[in-house]
């Protein structure tokens, strides 16, 4: 099964290096892959009805527990009908329908193979991570088809909003995946099937599972980037947003229903949200003037009769599912793909504008009418046999009759909206010029022409239909029941239903236009789209106004933030744990107190200083005032270092300030935030000398290293000063590299002065050009005489 | 000074005095030598640049750049076939394990693309970085043009001297010292030892973000912007340094991890130390709230540096976040984790939430490294061995795909430079289909869609995290990364849907180093999102050593 996937792919890949120069021909060479899809699922359905599935698995990394798992069950084996089947003929459709050699045609004949293949590969998908890979790789092709073509801002627009929509879908599906999978311990589907688990965390995961289901396939409130998706060309919204990719989230609540029957709220979720987009989509079509925009919310309407049924649960339910996914599998597809054929041979699509096609285009029009009567429900195709199961598994009472009247409300909106569409493409109307018409090519109408007989066939051939949808029914359920799809099952209520059905469905569409005339008063109090809108509005409002406060590149603002953090942190430990010092005296010696002071006056004048000198100065005061403290302490020769240090550090400074402006070039800050950097900086200062403190008090034991330095400096280096031993006998290694040190700053300290005195006489040799170029560069120049005077 | 006269000690005061023991500490050369090779041939770059005429410099630098690295590749691999347990050497200062060779191998293969991104002259002729000014080609050269805050514009005029003179190839050596840095920062099997690593691979980073020819106050003040925070970062880890050592009375990571394991010492050394120092670790990370340097030093420093700050120094950061991790703090990981969780959380949601804002893609990829780094501690916390192999996955993949990313964004320019504004990428798949599909591929990555090694990284981060048993920092994740996968396909839809603007950038033609570069970072992302099995089997042969 997995080279049958690949096979697409490789087979995609091989097509999109060719078809520079064989535009045309490569269609029916894309068809091949689906077709051995196809006939390798059929010739494999005997052994997929009597239960034993074919099965493949490869382990993918096993570190990770990756691994491809597939299973031609009979759910899957309905869905490759779909996937592999209508993938074939679109394909063969293609070849007519983007006749010009176009870049589109060029790049629409790969990716739509590379699509059927990860649909394929997504439907055989016997493990949740294989199904979530498979299912994003779908979501990915479809934006690549639905993108190639229109730049216009609106399907700009609308293309992000799917590609969003789902992607963010998936990624809480993928969650909702993980969350499943860890808590019971194994991700293949099968097996969790077999054993469903329980548990709050298989319900949490089944809400996750939800999420991502609803948005592929277009749910209430998620609805709007299918419609919005129409931009794309016909024969790919027939595949995709009508026949398979759609279908993918009612797939996955069907795959899943058996692994999460012990949720007892899914059946009641997906009935609520399917109802709601039922019928919201049925009436939003019978609005719309764009044939294919009318598909595409009849669309949206049956996908939401879909996932009532797949989330039911039941036998009866299960079954009127596998036998309404094959009949709007058929019906959707013929009539993408014959307003396909009506747009490309009239130039518009518009229902205002077609007039008298039925009788230039009758084969056609026989042809649509044959899908718009499953579409309706009307025996004997299989549409009313499917509906009828839907009619009988909600018979009953309560909260059951209350999904039946919305699926019979739903169904009479179905109705209608495929009369509008039935009469506004094809009738002759009243004062209106008969539209103008290519004829049609043979080619172009076979494929709708089989897809149309299959409504009919599955219907009129129902045994054969029900083996199937009965099989996967009983295996989906747990259970098997008594009813079976026919086309007459005696007088009873779903007939009635049925009959109901049809004729308010007419006398809607009969309606319509007065019915559009109130709606259009109706104030529209959920809007969707808007609701989208303004999510996204508020998002990036959000955002500009965090990241404009945070990020404003001053770096001032960016110390202070991080001198925050260092606060809130080691800060917050410091305070929970405080101990209380012990032995803490102010003072060790009268003579530190001056010096502490001078050390406060340095610093605090460091940061009044408007002079560079004058900083560096300062601080050097800070340095030297250490020094004294050491001198005071006890420590004469560490001092000195410090002194040597602090001089060299200074001659240093100097010589580089020489070359920069005398005073700060920054302007003084505003005194808004004068405040806030004072306390931040004054925090951070009173942070570290505290921590200083605690951290010095908190030593427990003295020092090993010091008592054996004590220990052995007179006896091993006939020392009596400890530190003159450490210096140059212990740590004797530690000085050299002092050494070197100074010796690098040394080297750095007399560059900084030759470069200052090759600079000057080079001021000298250059005197005359530089004067030209003082006009040119005055800045660069007067930092150069002032650096240098 | 008589140091070695004297031998009066005893023996057994040897550990603490060590006068009189002047044998050499044994040093596992076969180890080391990856280390030992690229370090050596830095300072061969240097005495290049001293002796070798400016004319041929190029060419060497970039021979003796390639050749070090892929020398010290077979090296590593070398040495990771003969043994898989590791062991220290350096007198215990340097542990090498089989996460510390496969973090090394990350970093050379991901500095062996930065090279090559680096040494390219023929999208922006005569290189990306700035020229020897004071050449004595052409008298236009102005005087200190790097210190005078007016040089910018005579930079401009530098331009036309500059393709003669040829790119300043100090940065050849720069990047291998800064590469050498990383490698031992993997390394370190002390907090010393890290400290000095950290300070060799940040030093020439500082002055490589300086170095860009275009835009140079940008440039510079980049530079100096890093320079400045990366100072504070470096005091902080030394004063964290300071009081572990105050803790444990020992600056090696098995030390402190004996100390933690069971005393009575006191705590408030232990984690305001451990703050500090990982403090000093996660702004080299580029980890929030420490990330505010990362959009303003990646926007301004050249695109091939950002690219190779981007790859390896948070590979060789969170490399020595690991190790530090799991070697020194694991017996104490109870009382601190939930900082470390809530700076995960923290980073990702600036990461996300910033990125939204932005116009500009440098900014934009910077942001989603800040996001990034909130994945990978999300992996760094777990402390598991299967997090420790998930995050070392992660690491690879995020390196590749993001040099790749920097490499591609470095080809669409103007007359002005690199055209990094957004709308200047409006329509870029009519103007160029095949780069507008590759820079597509590598924001897939980045956003972790399947078949891509960004999904795989992922993938593995999250469910090692989720089966340790922080299912609420997975669900963050996972919700931030839907958010962040918005940032990515935007762009996408920009690049597919717009019209290109009249004037609009024009897509250079790379030249074969910058074809190589971005190649290898769009196969190894593809690869390892198909096969991750290359990359993830030697990531989980073996944690640190110590």
């Amino acid at each position: 099964m997995l080279a049958l996937v690949v096979s697409h792919l490789l087979v995609a890949l091989v097509l999109s290096l060719v078809s520079m120069r064989h535009s045309r021909a490569i269609y029916p060479v894309a068809a091949l892959p689906p077709t051995a899809a196809l006939c390798w699922a059929l010739a494999h359905a005997d052994s997929v009805l009597a239960g034993s599935p074919p099965v493949t698995r490869m382990n993918w990394s096993a570190t990770l527990g990756l691994e491809f798992a597939f299973r031609l069950d009979t759910l899957a084996l309905v869905m490759t009908l779909l996937v592999s089947g209508i993938g074939v003929l679109v394909l063969l459709y293609c070849r007519w329908y983007f006749g010009t050699p176009s870049g589109d045609a060029k790049r629409s004949a790969s990716l739509l193979l590379a699509f059927a293949g990860v649909m394929f590969g997504l439907v055989l998908a016997d493990d949740l991570l294989t199904l979530y890979v498979f299912w994003e790789l779908t979501t990915i092709c479809s934006f690549l088809l639905v993108g190639q073509s229109g730049v216009s801002r609106e399907s700009r627009r609308a293309s992000l909003q799917a590609l969003l929509v789902t992607t963010l879908g998936g990624l809480v599906m993928l969650l909702g995946f993980i969350v499943l999978g860890e808590s019971s311990g194994t991700y293949r589907i099968s097996e969790l099937a077999a054993d469903p688990p329980d548990g709050a965390a298989v319900a949490v995961a089944t809400g996750l599972i939800l999420v991502g289901a609803f948005t592929k396939s277009a749910q209430v409130p998620f609805h709007n980037w299918l419609p919005a998706a129409m931009v794309a060309p016909t024969p790919i919204s027939a595949y995709l947003h009508a026949a398979s990719m759609v279908k993918a989230g009612v797939f996955l609540v069907a795959r899943l229903t058996p692994v999460l029957s012990e949720v007892s709220y899914l059946p009641v979720v997906t009935a609520v949200f399917g109802l709601v987009t039922m019928f919201l989509g049925g009436w939003r079509a019978l609005r719309e003037h764009d044939l294919k925009l009318l598909l595409a919310y009849g669309t949206v309407s049956q996908l939401g009769f879909l996932m009532v049924l797949a989330g039911s649960g039941s036998y009866t339910g299960e079954l009127a599912l596998a036998g309404m996914l094959l009949a709007h599998g058929a019906f959707k597809a013929t009539l993408f793909l014959v307003i396909g054929i009506v747009d490309h041979q009239t130039g518009t699509r518009d229902i205002r504008e077609l007039s008298g096609l039925g009788r230039r285009m009758p084969w056609v029009t026989s042809v649509a009418v044959l899908a718009a009567m499953s579409m309706a429900g009307v025996p004997p195709t299989i549409g009313f046999v499917a509906k009828e199961a839907a009619f009988e598994t909600y018979l009953g009472t309560g909260a059951v009759a209350a999904v039946e009247a919305g699926i019979v409300a739903g169904s009479v909106l179905t109705v209608a909206y495929t009369a509008r569409l039935l009469f506004g493409c094809f009738a002759s109307k009243r004062g209106a010029v008969p539209t103008e018409a290519h004829p049609v090519p043979a080619g172009m109408l076979l494929p709708p022409a089989v897809t149309a007989l299959a409504c009919l066939v599955l219907g009129v051939a129902y045994p054969l239909t029900d083996e199937l949808a009965a099989t996967y029914a009983e295996r989906a359920a747990g259970s098997s029941g008594e009813y079976h799809l026919g086309l007459w099952h005696g007088f009873n209520q779903p007939l009635v239903f049925s009959a109901v059905t049809l004729f308010a469905g007419l006398t809607l569409a009969a309606h319509n236009a007065r019915l559009n005339l109130l709606r259009s008063r109706l104030p529209r109090p959920l809007d969707a789209q808007r609701g989208y809108e303004r999510i996204m509005g508020s998002l990036e409002r959000l955002a500009v106004g965090v990241t404009g406060r945070v990020q404003v590149g001053s770096l001032p603002t960016y110390l202070g933030i991080i001198l925050l953090a260092v606060l809130v942190v080691p800060g917050s430990v410091l305070l929970m744990r405080v101990t209380p010092i012990e032995q803490l005296r102010w003072w060790d010696n009268v003579l530190q107190l001056p010096l502490a002071l001078v050390i406060l006056v340095a610093a605090a004048g460091v940061v009044r200083a408007t002079r560079r000198i004058t900083a560096v100065l300062l601080v050097g005061v800070i340095g030297y005032g250490i020094g004294g403290m050491f001198i005071v302490g006890g420590g004469p020769d560490l001092a000195l270092t410090q002194f040597l240090v602090e001089t060299l550090t200074l001659i240093a400074f100097v010589l580089v300030l020489r070359r920069l402006p005398a005073r700060f070039t920054e302007t003084p800050s505003a005194r808004r935030v004068r405040l806030p950097k004072v306390l931040v900086s004054l925090a951070g200062g009173v942070f570290v000398g505290f921590a200083a403190l605690i951290f010095s008090s908190a030593r427990d034991t003295p020092s090993r290293v010091s008592a054996e330095y004590l220990e052995h400096a007179e006896e091993g280096t006939s020392a009596t000063n400890v530190v003159n031993a450490i210096i140059v006998d212990f740590r004797a290694f530690d000085t050299v590299g002092e050494l070197s040190v100074l010796a690098v700053t040394a080297t750095g300290v007399a560059s900084l002065v030759l470069s200052s005195r090759s600079a000057r006489r080079r001021k000298h040799a250059r005197s005359d050009w530089r004067q030209l170029s003082a006009t040119a560069r005055p800045t660069a120049g007067e930092h150069g005489e002032r650096g240098s005077a | 000074m008589g140091v070695v006269a004297r031998t009066g000690v005893p023996d057994r005061h040897s550990e603490v005095l060590a006068q009189q023991s002047t044998d050499m500490p044994p040093i596992a050369y076969a180890a080391v030598a990856p280390v030992l090779i690229v370090l050596v041939a830095a300072c061969l770059g240097v005495l290049v640049e001293a002796f070798v005429p400016r004319r041929q410099r190029w060419a060497v630098q970039v021979a003796l750049s390639l050749l070090t690295v892929v020398c010290a590749g077979a090296a590593l691999i070398r040495h990771a076939r003969e043994i898989n347990t590791g062991g220290t050497t350096f007198a215990d200062t340097v542990a090498v394990g089989p996460a510390t060779l496969f973090l090394w191998g990350t970093l050379l293969a991901l500095a062996l693309g930065a090279i090559l991104l680096i040494a390219d002259r023929s999208i922006e002729p005569g290189g990306a970085f700035v020229a020897e000014t004071n050449a004595a080609s052409g008298g236009t050269a102005s005087r200190h043009p790097a210190d005078a805050p007016g040089a910018a514009s005579a930079e401009v005029m530098d331009r036309a001297s500059a393709s003669v003179v040829g790119m300043r190839t100090e940065v050849f050596p720069l990047v291998l010292f800064s590469l050498g840095g990383m490698m031992v920062f993997c390394a370190a099997n002390d907090l010393l030892t890290m400290f000095v690593a950290l300070e060799v691979l940040s030093l020439p980073l500082y002055l490589l973000c300086g170095l860009a020819r275009r835009r140079r106050l940008l440039s510079q003040e980049a530079a100096v912007k890093y320079f400045l925070l990366g100072a504070f970062a470096s005091a902080f880890f030394l004063y964290g340094l300071a009081l572990l050592y105050g803790y444990a009375g020992s600056v090696k990571f098995s030390d402190i991890a004996d100390a933690t394991a069971g005393s009575l010492r006191s705590d408030t050394l232990l984690f305001a130390g451990l703050g500090l120092v990982v403090m000093g670790l996660l702004f080299k990370g580029s980890v929030g709230p420490f990330h505010l340097w990362t959009p303003d030093v990646y926007h301004g420093a050249p695109t091939a540096v950002t690219g190779f700050m981007a790859a390896c120094t948070k590979v060789a950061a969170f490399g020595g976040l690991l190790r530090l991790l799991h070697v020194a703090f694991r017996a104490s990981s109870w009382e601190w984790h939930w900082v470390l969780w809530s700076v995960a959380v923290l980073s990702m949601v600036i990461g996300v939430v910033s990125g939204l804002t932005q116009r500009d893609l440098k900014r934009m990829i910077a942001y989603s490294s800040i996001a990034h780094a909130g994945f990978l501690m999300v992996g760094a916390i777990t402390l598991t061995e299967r997090g420790l192999s998930a995050t070392l996955f992660y690491l690879l993949a995020y390196g590749f795909t993001t040099l790749a990313v920097f490499g591609t964004i470095g080809l669409v320019r103007t007359s002005e430079g690199e055209a990094t504004h957004l709308s200047d990428w409006a329509g870029l798949a009519k103007r160029s289909p095949v780069v507008a599909t590759v820079f597509t591929f590598l924001l897939l990555a980045l956003a972790g869609i399947p078949a891509t090694s960004g999904f795989m990284g992922k993938f593995a981060v999250f469910s090692a995290a989720f089966s340790a048993g922080m299912g609420p920092l997975v669900v963050i994740a996972l919700l931030a990364s839907a958010l962040a996968a918005f940032i990515y396909l935007r762009v996408i839809v920009l690049m597919f849907f717009n019209d290109p603007a009249p004037d609009g950038p024009t897509v250079s033609v790379p030249g074969a180093f910058t074809t190589a570069a971005i190649t290898l970072g769009v196969v190894v992302t593809l690869l390892l999102g198909l096969v991750p099995m290359l990359a993830l089997d030697w990531a989980s042969v073996g944690g640190f050593v110590s």
